[in-house]
């Protein structure tokens, strides 16, 4: 549309009221159907179901997911914005985090925010000429797996995660080693491991040593959800990870500003995901500098 | 039987085979004419071959979990009281695979490929749940 001349400005929105209603949570479960009849409802369950199968088939598990829940909140902690900003997560605490739906604790689910967030995309050209830095738009994948969760076979990877990050490197011309940070959509951190994992960032399982250490978190090899994220942010669907990536690519971080600052290389290019239902749709996007 | 308080499933054109058969303790599915697929959830179509024919299979009601959950919330009132419960994916031998339930043994001894069997809760005195509980 913009290089067609039809338009000159396209605003992305996202804006919710989701913690002062109920609004969310009445979605969710409006989505149930008739597993509600079972007492199947809203988003933790499936993804319960997706880390469950995963734990069979791949051997991953909490320890795994506390890396990233812990990893994540030290990025929040380094962004005043964020809902969990100045509250530290130990090891302990993820520990005796209470579940919400087994294998799932309440410190693997995100948050639901009050708030939004908001892109604008226009031409290279016209951005040149704007305050702040331009991003680009490198490359771009779809890939679905639209099977509900009761009959899903790709719970635990291949998720659309594969075939649409493939799409966005090749539309990019990289690698997974010219990626400088991701920014991923993160519903829960279960979420997280299998997009990386399917991305090629680690082989099934692997997880568990990749995270070890501090990879995503400040300092880290690999920063991943560097405003917090979902988890640890708010939850403005998917532009909680494109807006955290466009704007560290201006340089408009602050304290998490990946760089020297935070013991980070340089985000030249930065790989974002989006997914929707049960691992059930995916998109990856790769923003960079012009 | 009135005061049942959870959900209940909602029949229409295309499930009514299905709930009127657990009604009769019988797991009724469609399987296709025309490549031999048992489908679940129903549909006009066969999601394999595209074909529109199908026949009435009455499945075994014996199948593996193919992974579960323990809730420990309740999303809805109704399940309150069973805190914590199961819920299940359940892959039936003839092949669908099915959302449900598993009861008759604790959560902590639930595993991914146990062997289940169907057991009947007659919820109302129209319906009828499949759940499923350790052979
Ligand atoms: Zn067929």
């Amino acid at each position: 549309m913009l290089e067609s001349g039809l338009c000159n400005y396209v605003l992305i929105s996202y804006g919710h009221s989701a913690l002062s209603s109920d609004s969310m949570m009445q979605m969710l479960t409006d989505l149930s159907g008739d597993d509600a009849v079972f007492g199947h409802f809203g988003a933790t369950g499936g993804y319960a179901l997706a880390a469950r199968r995963a734990m069979h088939t791949f051997g991953t598990g909490p320890e795994t997911w506390k890396q990233i829940a812990m990893g994540q909140r030290q990025w929040a902690d380094l962004n005043p914005q964020a809902v969990m900003h100045g509250k530290t997560m130990s090891s302990e605490d993820y520990d005796h985090s209470r579940w919400v739906v087994e294998p799932l604790r309440l410190l693997d689910n995100c948050l639901i925010t009050d708030g939004g967030r908001a892109i604008v995309v226009t031409s290279l050209e016209r951005a040149r000429d704007l305050k702040q830095p331009p991003v680009v738009i490198l490359g771009m994948g779809q890939h679905d797996q639209p099977a509900e969760i009761g009959q899903a076979l790709t719970m635990d990877g291949p998720t659309g995660a594969k075939k649409a990050g493939e799409a966005a490197l090749a539309m990019a011309g990289i690698t997974l080693n010219d990626v400088d940070a991701c920014q991923l959509y993160d519903c829960f951190t279960y979420t997280v491991e299998i997009t990386l994992q399917d991305y090629g960032f680690f082989g099934p399982g692997e997880g568990k040593d990749w995270f070890q250490g501090g990879t995503i978190a400040p300092g880290g090899r690999m920063p991943v959800n560097t405003s917090g994220g979902q988890l640890s942010e708010a939850y403005f669907m998917g532009l909680t990870p494109l807006a955290e990536a466009a704007m560290q690519i201006m340089g408009r971080c602050g304290r998490r500003q990946l760089g020297p600052a935070t013991g980070t290389r340089e985000p030249r290019i930065v790989l974002c995901s989006d997914n929707g239902g049960i691992l059930q749709s995916h998109s990856c996007i790769i923003l960079g500098r012009s | 039987m009135t005061d049942y308080s959870k959900p209940l499933p909602k029949l229409n054109g295309d499930n009514r085979q299905f709930w009127e058969g657990c009604r009769a303790h019988e797991l009724r599915f469609q399987q296709c004419t025309a490549c031999g697929l048992v489908r679940w959830p129903p549909s006009f179509l066969c999601p394999r071959c595209h074909a529109t024919e199908s026949t009435c299979r009455i499945a075994s009601g014996l199948g593996t979990v193919f992974t579960y959950t323990v809730y420990h919330t309740a999303f809805h009132p109704g399940f309150a009281s069973e805190l914590p419960y199961v819920v299940a994916v359940v892959a039936l031998d003839e092949g669908p695979h099915v959302l449900t339930n598993i009861v008759g043994c604790r959560p902590e001894e639930v595993k991914c490929d146990q062997r289940v069997k169907v057991v009947w809760d007659e919820v109302t005195e129209t319906i009828t749940l499949p759940k499923f509980a350790p052979l």
